[in-house]
């Protein structure tokens, strides 16, 4: 397998984590598929250099939401994102509609939290451990724990204020 | 909450999100990343900047007028600074480093850069507005006219260009302030 067939592969494995990012850091499909494209050629910019495959999420990651933080300035886009509509194609007519509003109003709350909240709780959802978070985060992992209780308490309270 | 977001999971994967296209497009350099870009507006304005210059120092020895003469010196020496320091404010936020930067430092880096760059902008913004307000006299020098002669400029002309570009500035920097406090409450 060459390099771009393992790229190919090692993307289409995590198109999920890239599709979660893009939409809790734009709002809009254009500025989405924009970033989508930003964060994949950054990725294959240091694919090369990265080997270590245990450390591959971590990877993916760390570039996903850094590109997703210098994006913001590249349109004239607030930084604290306005909460917007996930894309129709996720909730076609047979869906479960309950389901689809649970999912809709976590992402909207997500989308109003700040960048640093944002970004651990991506991570923690994504069922990334502490030490996990702690490394591509950047801070201790005594600290992860203690932000994740606070931003879901925060998020527990703008869900019921919306509700 | 968890649960939630493993029903997103569950949609996704059965959804074909990135396209073969894309990966192609970004592995085979048909894509210019535009974190580096710097736009074409920017390059439009150093070129207009530049081509006032050139005509002042043209038509430099037209000048008579001491006053004037300085007015003209301080005019070129503006329009040659104000697009390098509006580009190397650029040029600093370009400079990224996506991969060994962790997200709090990337963060703490992009808010501190967009608080300098702001800064920068509202800096000038004012040298802009100075800019145009002295440029006034000397264009009219460089065409033979005395300012003074040209009825009501100093009664109502230049009172009302004073007006309109103090309205401007402060429009300008109340929107460089906004994007300012939002700099800054990133780093909170």
């Amino acid at each position: 397998m060459d390099i771009k067939q393992h790229f190919t592969k090692v993307i289409k494995e995590n198109e999920g984590l890239i599709f979660k990012i893009t939409t809790l850091y734009t709002n809009s499909i254009q500025d989405r598929k924009d970033l989508y494209q930003e964060i994949l050629y950054q990725l294959w910019k240091s694919f090369t250099s990265f080997n270590e495959q245990s450390k591959l999420s971590t990877w993916m990651y760390r570039v996903s939401l850094n590109t997703a933080i210098y994006h913001l300035k590249q349109t004239k886009r607030r930084i604290n994102t306005i909460p917007i509509d996930l894309e129709t194609q996720l909730f076609s007519d047979d869906r479960d509609k309950e389901e689809e509003e649970r999912i809709k109003l976590l992402y909207q709350q997500i989308q109003l939290l700040n960048l640093l909240e944002k970004g651990i709780i991506i991570l923690y959802l994504d069922g990334k451990s502490h030490e996990e978070i702690a490394s591509i985060v950047g801070i201790s992992i005594s600290n992860v724990g203690t932000r994740i209780s606070r931003i879901k308490v925060k998020l527990r309270t703008l869900i019921i204020k919306n509700q | 909450m968890k649960s939630a977001w493993e029903q997103l999971n569950k949609r996704i994967e059965k959804q074909e999100i990135l396209t073969h296209q894309m990966i192609e497009k970004s592995t085979q350099r048909q894509y210019h990343s535009k974190l580096k870009k710097i736009g074409t507006s920017e390059y439009i304005g150093t070129l207009i900047c530049y081509i006032g210059a050139a005509y002042l120092i043209v038509n430099f020895t037209k000048i008579e007028q001491i006053l004037m003469q300085i007015f003209g010196i301080i005019s070129i020496a503006l329009l040659l600074i104000l697009p390098i320091i509006s580009l190397q404010s650029i040029r600093a936020m370009k400079k990224v480093n996506i991969v060994s930067k962790t997200y709090l430092e990337t963060i703490n880096t992009f808010a501190k850069q967009k608080i300098k760059f702001q800064k920068l902008q509202k800096l000038n913004v004012a040298l802009g507005m100075f800019l145009m307000l002295i440029a006034i006299p000397v264009l009219s020098a460089i065409q033979g006219k005395d300012v003074s002669q040209i009825p009501h400029f100093w009664s109502v002309i230049f009172p009302f260009f004073v007006l309109f570009f103090l309205g401007f500035a402060y429009w300008v920097l109340r929107a460089y302030n906004r994007a300012l406090n939002e700099a800054e409450k990133m780093l909170n």
